[in-house]
């Protein structure tokens, strides 16, 4: 069952931009380690659909960790502990270290937005939005933006199942998914672009591009006090940020 | 109240469409513009929705008055634009298709219905009023809570339609409202028009055929290859041999080439199609974002009618012709769906060709059952007419070059040979769905499965494709057709088969004409 929603999309959102701001800020394996740790793990697990949630860090997470290690690992220009000589490549410990606090850093920024894009409600999102005023544009470029990927998700599930229909065999196998993916790439991408122009003639043509203020169906989710604690979120990162700054050698 | 006068319209190098054709349409007036397909019935429609298609290379000569106010339009690139915004809180336009009219910014019924006076800025309790209002008008208040990516086609249909009517325009215009909606949803799709037609909007429909019912006054433009042929009232239409244009009247049974209905079944012919108490229940279908489901998967591919199966059983023999019936969402794409393995049974068991479908991938089981989906544009997915339609030899096994032989012979046999090269997105609804159906004819598998096969064909090519069922049959296959259109059924089917909320009406397997 996806997740009880607490707090407003919004305040969710920015708690995300936030603790990204925070780990980019701080700079400190550690306390990128302890994010991922206390902040992203339970999220992921108890947002109801862990399996999609991980697998989407996986697959943007994993060739980044990759290359960074070979890269850092390998060829650190700055690295004095050596611990294997490979020739022209070099493992030293603070190659090791560096990419490990670039890998950390990499997993909270997509564990935490990911995690943020695939559990909010985006017509909560955009209702929210909507409520505090701020420009239909946008909204709807946010919208489009965080709801992209359930969006494509749905379409490569329809064009999928039309290719299966017509004689496409996906085999249980990690390599058969793969073909099937690479299979279904094409006519999604065309199916998207032609679902882009006409959804924007739609739009016209349901008024989307109207003057004046636009209101919502959905009732507002926000609330005085959750607005406080945005901004407070907001003042306490940056007070922070400066000390941390300013204070840090 | 408003009036195009098309002196010509062109897209790109095409032919030239809709030469000196007048259409004034007043308060409360009730037009039809009845037209085969490629007559350019719905370039008139967008015309009205103020699309006169300068930005995409189209060109248009001549005049659309609304109110009062005239622009005109000389085909040149200093034409005016339309303000959409402006045009559209007065002419509301449903287009062709439910699925490409969704905001995909609502998740619920409700949310959808409101989204054009929400962009207006109609206020929160007003906005409530209008779509409880609009769907209590259309039925859909049951509905008003879920996904409107996840209803049946009809339901959708009926969604879609409750979005335009919701805006209370001067002007609604209506590209083929009743296609895919059962008897019921028909008659309070037909009662909401009226009800708006009282308050003064002007209404326009697009159809390809002669309704057989039609309010009091209604008035016909008919149009072939573009050209008026007919502009009068629709009883003088009925009188005016429009036949000749392929323009029939809804309602009279198809006339295939061959003449002559379904030949009898050989009761010891092979049993090709058996399902045997089958339950189904549909993963999910609250009413969360979609990809929300359990397992990411979006039941129906994301048009879920509602209703599973309940203890289900159908037996098609070789030969014979089979017909589902039942309201809009009552599991008909269900069922069909269990024939080609897209959907696997929760208790009960289906064979198809001789194949128990059990956990074998969906795909091995293409070289047997055919399957033609509701809404065509969930069907194609290559990049040429010529390519769709040899996918499907391919995938079943020839070589590159046969399969392309094949699907030209197809091609050339049903008459789209000269569009092998073209984009199927280019083409027009009822092409697309012939594609569709070269598709199934190119692969050949022994049993046919349609979704509502016949829903905005127009005359010629709904015969056309009676005789292809009739001659699928008689060559011993099996034929499996969901519908609405019950002179079709009673036409080519030798029986028909009732669903009503997943289950089989019993006493009704009544055989067809």
């Amino acid at each position: 069952m996806p997740r009880r929603r607490i707090y407003d999309p919004l305040t969710e959102l920015l708690a995300a931009v936030l603790l990204v701001v925070l780990v980019l800020v701080v700079n400190r394996w550690e306390f990128s380690l302890a994010v991922l740790v206390l902040g992203v793990l339970p999220a992921v697990l108890l947002s109801g659909r862990p399996r999609q949630i991980g697998l989407a860090i996986a697959l943007v997470t994993g060739p980044l960790l990759v290359s960074s290690l070979l890269l850092h690992g390998l060829f650190f220009p700055e690295g004095r502990t050596v611990l294997a000589d490979l020739g022209i490549a070099r493992v030293t410990a603070e190659g090791l270290s560096f990419a490990a606090l670039m890998g950390l850093r990499m997993g909270v920024f997509s564990g935490v937005l990911l995690t943020a894009a695939m559990t909010l409600d985006v017509p909560e999102l955009l209702a929210s939005m909507t409520h505090r005023g701020w420009n239909r544009k946008l909204v709807f470029v946010v919208g489009s933006a965080v709801g992209l990927i359930p969006h494509v998700a749905l379409r490569g599930q329809r064009i999928t199942r039309a290719q299966q229909a017509r004689g496409l065999v996906v085999g249980r196998g990690p390599l058969s998914r793969f073909r099937a993916l690479l299979t279904v790439l094409t006519p999604l991408v065309i199916g998207l672009l032609v679902d882009a122009s006409e959804r924007n003639r739609m739009l016209e043509a349901r008024g989307f591009s109207s003057p004046g203020v636009r209101t919502s169906y959905l009732p507002d989710t926000d609330s005085p006090r959750q607005r406080l604690v945005r901004r407070c979120m907001v003042a306490a990162v940056a007070v922070f940020s400066t000390v941390w700054l300013v204070a840090s050698p | 109240m408003i009036t195009l006068e098309s002196g010509s319209f062109a897209y790109d190098d095409g032919p030239t469409l809709l030469p000196d054709v007048t259409l004034a349409v007043g308060p409360g007036e009730y037009v039809i513009v009845a037209g085969a397909s490629g007559s350019g019935k719905t370039t008139l429609a967008r015309l009205l929705a103020g699309q006169t298609g300068g930005d995409a290379g189209s060109s248009f000569r001549g005049a659309i008055t609304l109110d009062g106010e005239t622009v005109r339009f000389d085909g040149a690139s200093t034409d005016p634009r339309i303000d959409a915004a402006a045009w559209s809180a007065r002419v509301a336009y449903v287009a062709q298709g439910g699925w490409g009219q969704l905001s995909m910014m609502s998740a619920t019924v409700g949310e959808e219905i409101a989204f054009g006076p929400a962009n207006r800025g109609v206020p929160a309790g007003e906005l409530r009023r209008l779509v409880t209002e609009v769907a209590a008008a259309l039925r859909l208040t049951d509905l008003l809570h879920r996904d409107p990516r996840r209803l049946s086609g009809g339901q959708l249909q009926r969604t879609v339609i409750a979005s335009a009517v919701v805006q209370r325009p001067r002007v609604l215009v209506l590209d083929e409202p009743f296609q895919g909606l059962d008897d019921d949803a028909a008659q309070d799709v037909a009662a909401a028009l009226a009800g708006l037609r009282r308050d003064g909007t002007g209404v326009v429909v697009c159809e390809p055929m002669l309704p057989r019912t039609a309010p009091q006054g209604a008035r016909v433009l008919a149009l072939a290859e573009g050209r008026r042929v007919f502009d009068g009232p629709l009883v003088e239409a009925r009188r005016a041999g429009l036949p000749r244009y392929g323009i029939g009247t809804a309602g009279d049974p198809p006339r295939p080439e061959q003449g002559a209905g379904p030949a009898p079944v050989d009761p010891s012919a092979p049993e090709l199609v058996a399902v045997a108490r089958v339950s189904f229940r549909h993963a999910h279908d609250g009413g969360g974002p979609a990809g929300d489901a359990p397992d990411g998967h979006a039941p129906d591919g994301g048009r879920a009618g509602g209703a599973g199966l309940s203890g289900v059983d159908l037996s098609v023999r070789a030969g014979e012709i089979v017909a589902v019936r039942g309201p809009n969402g009552s599991g008909k794409s269900t069922l069909l769906q269990h024939l080609n393995g897209l959907h696997r049974a929760d208790a009960g068991a289906v064979t198809v060709g001789g194949l128990p479908i059990l956990r074998q991938p969906t795909g091995t089981l293409a070289a047997t059952v055919g399957y033609l989906f509701q809404d065509t544009d969930q069907q194609l997915f290559e990049r040429t007419v010529l390519r769709e339609v040899a996918y499907g030899p391919r995938a079943a096994g020839l070589a590159k070059d046969d399969a392309a032989r094949r699907a030209v012979e197809v091609l050339e046999a049903m008459g789209l040979g000269s569009l092998a090269r073209s984009h199927p997105y280019e083409l027009g609804f009822v092409q697309r769905r012939l594609v569709a159906v070269a598709c199934l004819l190119a692969t050949g598998p022994p049993v046919w499965v349609l979704d509502e096969p016949t829903a905005g064909l127009d005359g010629p090519t709904r015969s056309m494709l009676a005789g292809l069922l009739v001659q699928r049959a008689g060559e011993g296959g099996a034929v499996v057709l969901a519908t609405h259109d019950a002179s079709f059924a009673d036409a080519v089917a030798h029986r028909t088969v009732w669903l009503e909320a997943g289950r089989v009406r019993t006493g009704d397997a009544a055989p067809g004409a």
